[in-house]
């Protein structure tokens, strides 16, 4: 919102104008003054001075702010415009749940950012009733890039804890008694109103006002005009009243009628348009008063360029307020209601429902909240909500409608027992609701109630949910439709997000992408990151390269709106680190672990935990660090406590971490664990695989052999074909063990080729699968590029990380090339691979020319070490 | 006079009321008088004196409605001791 240029009878108080360009050297100037001082003149008519090279950015607070995300979002809206600059970043949007320090290290970043930089001035901070708003703010300021000053105008001292910066000398105050006007600058003041006064008479007024800027400015108002100034300020002078009544009353008074009752009628607004005015008196033309009110300086001010939205200055909507209720009272309810219509209408909820609230119309304030609760939250506006919810009286505060936004906030908060409790209040209450808001309703409830079983790990009963999800969206109205959009979108995500984390896996893809589609029809970025970071994770069936690059989609879209810390990509970020670690690319795994946890810290569920916990128990294991994988399992399985039903990741956890155990000389701590697990619990392919683990270490290599049967010829169930592998590469060590060599190799040779496609190295690295691999006859093996990085990984190296910039040059390698590129590494010759490729001889010859063009490389160890840099090798032939 | 507000508190209220004189310079109109509705309003000589039952968050709410008309804030007392301090303007540490 752009400042309106000062209007031209405003004086130049140039002493103050020179105090704020002295204050302006150091970082923070504070302008704390009473109401009516004209700090806002002031600020606008310094903000006017061609001389201001920064940019200037400003916010004012809105009157009773409790909100403190609204009021970062309108800071950093006025600092992107001021800085001109385009971001890289989206411009911002609000989330659901609002991550203050990121906020603020964003606003530091864009203030960075600007070239010549910024004064930043922040009006009306004593409006700012967040105690966390003003912790963040000062954080800001004693924070600030150079180039960046700050102004603050308050009616009060606040509690920003700036000691810092007042002791090295870069806060400058300016308090009430200077802005207090001289009689010469009363003087020039009314001189700029073209009002002819004695010097007594000046004296007179300054004295009556003690200086108080807008006792003047209403004086000045009056004066303008006047027949008899002299008598005015004699009869004023004389009064016993109080400065602002006297004067407001007489400007009032001298008021036309239709002037009166329109500003008495529009005076219980925030801001007020013509419409909306000619609504609240029942007649025409306001706009063209509110423009004349402006420009006679009558206390009245626009609030865009464009003139359309005007403020009265708060002294004369304070009074006005008061005498309406004084003289009008029967008319204070309507005219209420029918602000509270208008904004309806015009899709401002929040207002609409204040309005609502001071007509008195508790239920239908209820009904309202209830309906947009949602769309409000997912504005940013939550904080908000709770500031109405708490407007209402002792009485209205139990109607049931509240009960869900009740519920919606004890979720976000965490309070998972209360939510469940308001959900069954709601639940029961959405029943005797009408037809045509019903089905919002159960939206809204299901939505919840998804939500907190996902938050608890629990298993709702999705089947259910579902169908009756299913049925398409249908509205009356465009705000009916767009209601609906926002809950199901929501729903949709919760869903979805429970189906993942229950293996529901193609459910909850379908409902996850059919998430993220219609998040992005409505415009709610945050839902689509949510859905499309679930996506990644939910991605297991698909091959590894496939989940990547879901993985890149989301955290990309993420980062552009500056969520690339936040817990709603966390999923996308764990589930991408599992990925490289799972591939053996363990520095960049890693990495993306550290982010994982970074951006867990306000927010972590139980099972993204738990898998965050399992991936890094993976990284160690990869490296050889039995010990420190262990913990990690073990913390991974506490966690299983909190996780009812049947979870994703429950029989990995225990296998693994039973496993661990056997390798670290513990198997027999681990095998009288396994006696402990169901029967179902110990079905599970990853259990026998741990049991095997247990046997060899237990020197028993047949019993091994007897555990992974079903894993291998495919009866047991399994998670992922990864625990086939894992199983074919102990069923390897087993057979070595008892000496059958071939049949060793064999079972390493089916690992290799399921681990081929999406190029597996972790199992082989933990089952310690690099001997085995070393004794495979290297020319038989048509996995050599495998072996040879999972070698490396055993032997304590991490593979290079896929050169993103660079596997544009892997799409120009043809698949026929791609396949003879793969026999480089290993011993055979050219005819050799002609052999196996059953192609011509001069077909590999042109093959390989072409590959080592394209690859730059004169011979075949360099193309074979250009192609492992690339990562060629990893793209995986397509199945 | 200069008056410091602290910030407010709005989870610390004390719900015990308390009564309170406060003196106001000048006269206060039927208007500006309706802004305090819990209290009771004399004249002293050129001033207002303001008398009635307030709680901690009913107090602040007259005190910012002086700030707003600009009035001239002379004194605020409390004429009951409530068990936790005698005397305006003790702050709650929070």
């Amino acid at each position: 919102m752009k400042v309106a240029p000062a209007t031209p009878r405003l004086i130049d108080r140039s002493d103050l104008l020179a105090a704020l360009d002295r204050a302006a050297a150091g970082k923070v100037t504070i302008l704390s003054a009473p109401a009516g001082s004209g700090k806002t003149s002031l600020l606008r008519a310094w903000a006017d001075r061609a001389r201001q090279p920064h940019g200037l950015a400003v916010v004012q607070v809105q009157r009773d702010q409790h909100d403190a995300q609204q009021f970062w979002l309108a800071l950093l809206d006025a600092v992107r415009q001021a800085s001109g600059t385009t971001s890289r970043a989206e411009p911002p949007t609000a989330t659901p749940d609002f991550n203050g320090p990121a906020m603020v290290d964003r606003v530091l970043s864009e203030l960075a950012d600007a070239r010549d930089g910024i004064t930043l001035v922040i009006d009306d901070l004593h409006e700012l009733h967040s105690p966390e708003a003003l912790a963040q703010l000062t954080r800001l300021l004693t924070n600030l890039p150079a180039n960046v000053h700050a102004i603050l105008a308050t009616r009060r001292d606040l509690r920003l804890e700036l000691h810092r910066l007042r002791l090295a000398g870069e806060l400058a105050e300016l308090r009430g008694a200077e802005l207090r006007f001289t009689e010469r600058e009363t003087r020039e003041l009314l001189d700029a109103s073209g009002i002819a006064l004695s010097d007594a008479g000046v004296a007179l007024l300054h004295e009556r006002t003690e200086g108080w800027a807008a006792g003047l400015r209403l004086a000045a108002i009056s004066l303008a005009g006047h027949l008899d100034p002299e008598r005015f300020v004699a009869e004023f002078s004389g009064s016993d009243r109080t400065v602002a009544e006297y004067l407001l009353a007489e400007m009032l008074d001298r008021q036309p009628d239709e002037i009166q009752q329109l500003l008495l009628g529009t005076s219980l607004l925030d801001r007020v348009n013509g419409e909306l005015a000619d609504l609240l008196t029942g007649r025409p033309g306001s706009e063209r008063i509110l423009l004349e009110l402006e420009d006679a300086n009558a206390f009245v001010v626009s609030l865009d360029p464009e003139r359309r939205w005007f403020r009265y200055h708060h002294l004369l909507g304070d009074f006005l307020r008061l005498e309406l209720r004084r003289t009008q009272p029967e008319e204070v309810p309507a005219l209420h209601r029918r602000a509270a219509g208008w904004f309806t209408r015009h899709g401002q909820v929040v207002d609409a429902i204040r309005h609502t609230q001071a007509a008195g119309d508790w239920s239908e304030a209820a009904r309202l909240l209830a309906d947009h609760s949602f769309s409000l939250t997912l504005d940013g506006q939550a904080q908000t909500i709770q500031a109405l919810v708490r407007a209402f009286p002792q009485g209205a505060a139990d109607d049931p409608e509240l009960a869900l936004v009740h519920a919606a906030d004890d979720l976000l908060h965490g309070h998972l027992d209360e939510a469940a409790a308001h959900l069954a209040v709601a639940e029961t209450y959405v029943k005797t609701v009408p037809p045509d808001r019903q089905r919002r309703l159960r939206v809204a409830v299901v939505s919840l109630k998804l939500g907190l079983a996902r938050r608890r790990g629990h298993l709702a009963d999705i089947v259910e949910q579902a169908r009756f999800l299913a049925s398409p969206v249908t509205g009356e109205s465009d705000e009916d439709i767009a209601l609906d959009s926002d809950l199901r979108a929501v729903a949709l995500y919760n869903l979805g997000t429970l189906e993942a984390w229950s293996l529901a896996l193609p459910d909850a893809e379908r409902h996850l992408q059919e998430g993220a589609v219609l998040a992005r029809q409505i415009g709610r970025p945050y839902l689509e990151v949510g859905c499309l970071a679930q996506l990644g994770f939910a991605s297991r069936i698909r091959s590894f390269a496939t989940t990547r690059q879901r993985c890149y989609e989301a955290i990309a879209l993420a980062e552009r709106h500056g969520w690339g810390a936040e817990p709603v990509i966390a999923p996308a970020l764990v589930t991408l680190a599992a990925n490289l670690v799972w591939t053996g690319e363990l520095d960049e795994g890693e990495r993306w672990l550290q982010r994982t946890a970074q951006a867990l810290q306000t927010d972590a569920g139980p099972g993204i935990t738990q898998l965050l916990h399992l991936a890094t128990g993976r990284l160690h294991a990869g490296r050889g660090r039995q010990h420190e994988a262990l913990e990690e399992l073990r913390a991974a399985e506490h966690l299983q406590s909190q996780l009812a039903g049947s979870n994703a990741l429950a029989s990995q956890v225990t296998g693994w971490m039973l496993a661990t155990q056997a390798r670290l000389g513990q198997a027999g701590k681990a095998r009288a664990a396994l006696v402990a697990l169901t029967d179902e619990q110990a079905n599970a392919g990853e259990i026998r695989n741990a049991r095997a683990v247990i046997c060899l270490a237990e020197g028993d290599p047949a019993g091994a052999l007897g555990a992974l049967a079903d894993v291998l010829d495919g009866t047991a169930p399994v998670i992922g074909y990864v625990t086939v592998v894992e199983a074919q590469l102990l069923a390897a060590l087993a057979h070595r063990a008892l000496g059958d060599q071939r049949a060793a190799n064999q079972a390493a040779e089916h690992a290799l080729a399921l681990a081929e496609p999406d190029r597996l190295v972790l199992p082989f690295a933990m089952t310690g699968a690099g001997e085995l691999l070393e004794a495979l006859p290297r020319h038989e093996t048509a996995h050599a590029a495998l072996v040879a990085d999972i070698l490396d990984v055993v032997q304590g190296a991490s593979l290079p990380a896929k050169d993103q910039a660079s596997s544009s040059q892997a799409d120009e390698l043809s698949p026929s090339e791609l396949r003879v590129l793969r026999y480089l590494p290993t011993n055979l010759s050219r005819p050799e691979i002609a052999g196996e490729l059953s192609v011509s001889v001069n077909t590999v010859n042109t093959h390989i020319r072409n590959i080592y063009a394209k690859l730059q490389a004169r011979d075949r160890s360099s193309a074979v070490q250009r192609a492992r840099e690339l990562r060629l090798l990893s793209t995986g032939r397509t199945r | 006079m200069r008056v410091h507000l602290p910030a407010f508190d709005h989870d610390g209220m004390d719900p015990t009321p308390a009564r309170y004189r406060i003196r106001i310079h000048g006269h206060l109109g039927a208007t500006v008088l309706s802004a305090f509705p819990a209290l009771v309003s004399q004249r002293h000589g050129a001033d207002t004196v303001l008398t009635g039952l307030l709680d901690r968050s009913a107090l602040y709410g007259v005190l910012a409605e002086i700030d707003a008309f600009g009035l001239d804030l002379i004194e605020v007392r409390q004429l009951t001791a409530d068990r936790k301090s005698p005397g305006s303007g003790d702050s709650r540490s929070p």
